[in-house]
Parts: structure tokens; sequence; C-alpha cells
């Protein structure tokens, strides 16, 4: 069973297509990478799955049921674009009204729970309007918590957030799918953050699924390359180029794609008496591979 | 861990749609606000006409400022318009107020991504700004009340049909917050349009006009307006019965409107 199964789905605003028969696969336990650039689509599918916007064609199913099904849908949590918190309220009661939304047992216990993953047990009385935008968003983290949710659908959770607020984020997320089963799905442009949590991907581009993958056969298609400097890098590339297919010349090194093995590059330079000032062998990472795959489309 | 749904029942999703609502009216200023100008309004037109030397004041007795002798449509002077229909122009601007802080602070998201059945939110939004609306009619009464013994203004009524006309106008409130309730869906994007809408329905303008047409006619009591005037001070059991029809009526009517409406456009 898919936690998120969108087959053909469409929406446009004003005659433009935001979303142009949009296929989407997430497999339940997953968290799932959802990228694109600005205005490919990524809020307003996620917007469709929370039932903020009316489609104009195209199906949504959650967890094998349609997705308004309110079984389902009292079991997502959802940040998309702000907390949606009354400024004028404080934390506590602004969650304390998602809590009694939710219709939960023990609202008190469970505001307290995360408040505490989210490192605010201490700001519960602070007005939502004084808190910080790091701070803010946190909240809308903990609202989206709250309830145990079985799809979490997160729109740029990252923003705002400090290099601890980021390590916290991606403690939570990856303690909620391991440990509650819970799916997310997640949209961000710091895909080098992304990269460390995710399961899977989702690449979108003018409101069309370009690419689905795991983030093990992302990993399988990675190329492998090696990162070298040496004294005169236009020498080394000549020698470079006689044994290896793809040698660029870089700003200040050299980079050869396709290499398994390093110590064969060293000692092919070696015996050519080029000495090599640093080497370091290394994959495409995810945004390297999205820039690649993006610039491909385009020349297409 | 295997995932398990239960699918909440119509009143299990009701209740927490009004749990939300009743945490907000409570923990947030706006109903105090308004409960105070709903008690205030009364003893501010009460004292000042009653207060001036050598002015005829504009009521002779203190239950007038709740409502008219008999139902009166066509308005001759201020004193046969303001009664307590007012709260139900302040009631306008308050849910107007109430319901456009949803969408402008976007918590209304939180609400329509575990709610997909949009008659939670219209029925929990009537019914909510309605005991708010009803609430005010009680400090208004209470306002009224001092005012009276403030300016010595006489207390002399039939005591059922007071009480017959005080109920039947709380029981129109319903009516009065589904109309409010749809005003401010259809305008959820224009906060400004929204309580102008709901001041210029609430006024009951539109009845005024008719009723100059028209003459005194029982038939505008259909209209929300017409059956609030309708509650007088010469009310019997009749009154509460046109009233809870016609209340009950046109909410039924607007919350299915604001459903249709909510179902079928984006929300947010």
């Amino acid at each position: 069973m898919n936690a998120i199964e969108i087959r053909n789905l469409s929406k446009s605003f004003r005659g433009m297509y935001a979303l142009d028969g949009l296929n989407m696969t997430v497999p339940v336990g997953a968290i799932y990478g959802f990228i694109g650039e600005n205005g490919s689509g990524k809020s307003t599918t996620e917007k469709l799955i929370c039932g903020h916007l009316v489609a104009d064609q195209g199906e949504i199913k959650l967890f094998g049921r349609d997705f308004t099904d309110p079984g389902i849908r009292v079991r997502v949590g959802a940040l998309i674009e702000n907390a949606g918190c009354f400024p004028g309220s404080s934390v506590y009661q602004n969650l304390m009204m998602q809590a009694i939304n939710l219709n939960l047992e023990n609202p008190d216990a469970e505001i307290r729970r995360v408040l505490k993953i989210v490192r605010m047990e201490d700001s519960a009385s602070i007005k939502f309007k004084s808190c910080s935008l790091g701070m803010k968003q946190r909240i809308g983290i903990a609202m989206a918590l709250l309830g145990e949710p079985a799809l979490l659908i997160l729109d740029e959770p990252i923003n705002g957030l400090d290099t601890d607020g980021m390590r916290i984020m991606r403690e939570i997320l990856i303690d909620i799918t391991k440990n509650y089963g819970c799916t997310v799905l997640i949209s961000s442009h710091i895909l080098g953050e992304l990269e460390k949590i995710a399961t899977h991907y989702g690449i979108i581009r003018q409101g069309k699924m370009i690419m689905e993958i795991s983030a093990s056969d992302m990993d399988k298609r990675s190329r492998v390359f090696v990162d070298l400097k040496t004294k005169d890098l236009k020498k080394t590339k000549s020698l470079l180029e006689l044994k290896y297919k793809n040698v660029k010349e870089e700003k200040d090194y050299l980079r050869v794609y396709d290499v398994e093995e390093v110590d064969l590059i060293v000692k092919y330079l070696l015996e050519n008496n080029d000495l090599i000032k640093e080497i370091k062998k290394n994959k495409i990472g995810l945004e390297e591979y999205y820039i690649e795959l993006m610039s491909k489309k385009e020349d297409k | 861990m295997e995932l398990q749904f239960k699918n909440p029942s119509f009143f299990e999703r009701l209740k927490s749609m009004l749990g939300v609502d009743f945490y907000r009216l409570f923990h947030t200023p706006l109903f105090y606000i308004f409960l105070s100008i709903a008690a205030i309004i009364p003893a501010m037109i009460l004292g000042t006409t009653g207060m001036e030397e050598g002015v005829a004041p504009m009521y002779t007795n203190t239950w007038h400022i709740i409502a008219g002798e008999t139902p009166t449509y066509v308005v001759n002077s201020i004193a046969e318009y303001a009664n307590m229909n007012m709260v139900f122009i302040f009631g306008g601007i308050m849910v107007s107020i109430f319901i456009g802080h949803d969408y402008k602070s976007g918590y209304v998201k939180q609400l329509f991504t575990t709610h997909p059945k949009k008659q939670d939110y219209m029925m929990s939004k009537s019914i909510t700004c309605a005991f708010a609306m009803a609430c005010m009619c009680l400090t208004y009464t209470l306002g009224a009340v001092a005012a009276g013994l403030l300016t010595g203004t006489s207390f002399e009524v039939n005591v059922g049909s007071l009480i017959i006309a005080i109920v039947s106008k709380m029981i129109m409130s319903l009516g009065w917050a589904s109309l409010y309730t749809f005003l401010n869906v259809i305008f959820r994007k224009y906060f400004g349009i929204s309580i102008v809408s709901s001041f210029f329905f609430g006024t009951g303008i539109l009845i005024i006009g008719a009723a100059a047409l028209l003459g005194e006619s029982s038939i505008l009591n259909i209209f929300l307006y017409g059956s609030s005037v309708y509650a007088c001070l010469t009310s019997n059991f009749d009154t509460l019965i046109v009233c809870s029809v016609m209340s009950i009526g046109w909410a039924i009517i607007y919350n299915v409107l604001g459903t249709a409406l909510l179902s079928k456009s984006d929300v947010y």
C-alpha cells in the first residue's frame, strides 16, 4: 500500500496550468523529498492533498482510500507556507486548539510531548507574534506532529532554521518514520539537507513529475569522480585524457569522472613524473544530479 | 507498525470543530469586547436620550430599547429602529473578525486539512457565532436595565411577552450567524468587503426598503430582519414558533450554500 498515490492530477489558475497530469507514488514509511524549481507545482500538489485547493481533474488516494476520507485526513499533519497560528494567542493556546481539532484524549500531555520534541518546552506561554522566524517554524512542526500523524506534509520546513534547528528536524523526521511508521512528504530547496534524510525523491518540473526514484537507486546511478590538484593542471589534463574519457578542468582542480580506483590515477601520474598535491574521491550529490537533470531537460 | 484509521462520526467531527471555535471564543478578547459593546450601546442610548433636560426622552419605557411595542417594519424614527436588533449589526462585525482571523492567520489550513467535510466548518462557525450573539443579547438586556434604573425610565411590561421577545431574538441569532458565516465564506479573501457586507445586511435596510413599498406586511417575517422585528413586546407563543422556523430555515439554507461553495472552490 502507498501512503500517497496521485494519478493524472491537474490544476489551473486562470487558465495557466500549475499541475499538468501529475503522477506521484509515495510508499508508506518513506521520507519523500519533493524537489522542483519555484513555481513548478510543489506547493500546489501539497495543497491539493490537504484539500485546500480543488483539482481540475485527477485522483488522489491516501493509504488506499479517497483523500476526502475523514478517517485518513484526521491523521494528516501539515506545515504549508506558514504555521497557521493566531498571532495574539500563546504557543500553548495555538497547540491546544489543534489538539482539540484532532480530538486528542490527553491534549495537555500531547502538547508537552511535541514541545519537547521541537525543544520549546519553556516557550509555551510566549505569544506567537513574539516568536522568532525559527521558533514559528518549529511551532508549525509541533502542530503538524500533534496526534502522531500517519502522513506529514512539510513545505519548506527547514527555511528559517539554524544549523541546530536543521539537525533537530532531521532527528525528528527519522524518529517518526522509524518508530511511528509515519510517512513524510517534504519539499525543500536545501538539497544537501534533504539528501541526508530522504528515502525517495520526486522531481517535478512545470507541473509534471519528471522522475521518481528511491535514494538507493539514486546512489547507484550517481557517478563517481575524483578531484585532484597538481602543479601544472594543463599538463596533467593532457596526460589523463590519454587514459580517461571524461576529464574536466575546473577553476583550480581537475575532475575525472567514472574512476573506481584512486590509486590507479596516482600510480599513472607518478609514472609520468606528475606530482599530485591533493586528491579526493567523491560521488555526485543530489544537488549536482538535480542540476544535471534539469539542464538535460532544458536542452531537450 | 500497522497503521489504523478510525472514521470519526459526524458528531465527533462537529464536536472537535466546535471545541476549537469555543476555545478560541473564550480565550481571545474579541468575544468580551463585543459583549461589552452590546451592554454599553443600550445604556448609552437610553442614558443620553433620557437625561437631557427640556427634551422629551426618546424612550418612555425601558423595554422599548429591547423591542418595539408592535412589529414595526416601516421605520419612522430612530427609536423605532434602535432596539435589540442592533446586536445583529455588531454581531455581523464580530463574525467577520472571528472568521476573518481564521483566514488571515492561516489557521483555516489546519481546519480544512483535518476536516474534509466542509459542512463541519459552516455548522461550527454558525453555532459558535450564534452563541456569541445570543450572549450579546443578554448583555444588551443587562445594559438596558442598568440604564433604565439610572434614568428612572418606566419598566412597565407584559413579562411573558418580554421574555418571549428576548428568547425569540436570541433564537434569531442562529439565522443571522449563518448568514454572516456564508457572507464571510464568499468574501473570505477580502476582509473589508466581509465586514461591509455583514454590516449592510445586518442593518436590515433591504427589508426596511421593501416595507416602505409594501407597507406593514407580515410576509416580511420570512426574512431574518422581518422575523427579528416580529419579536416585540406583544409577542406570544406564535412569535417563538415563527422566529424558530425562520432562524433554523435560513440557517439550513446558508449552511447548504456555504458548504457547496467551499466544496467547489479553493479554500485557501
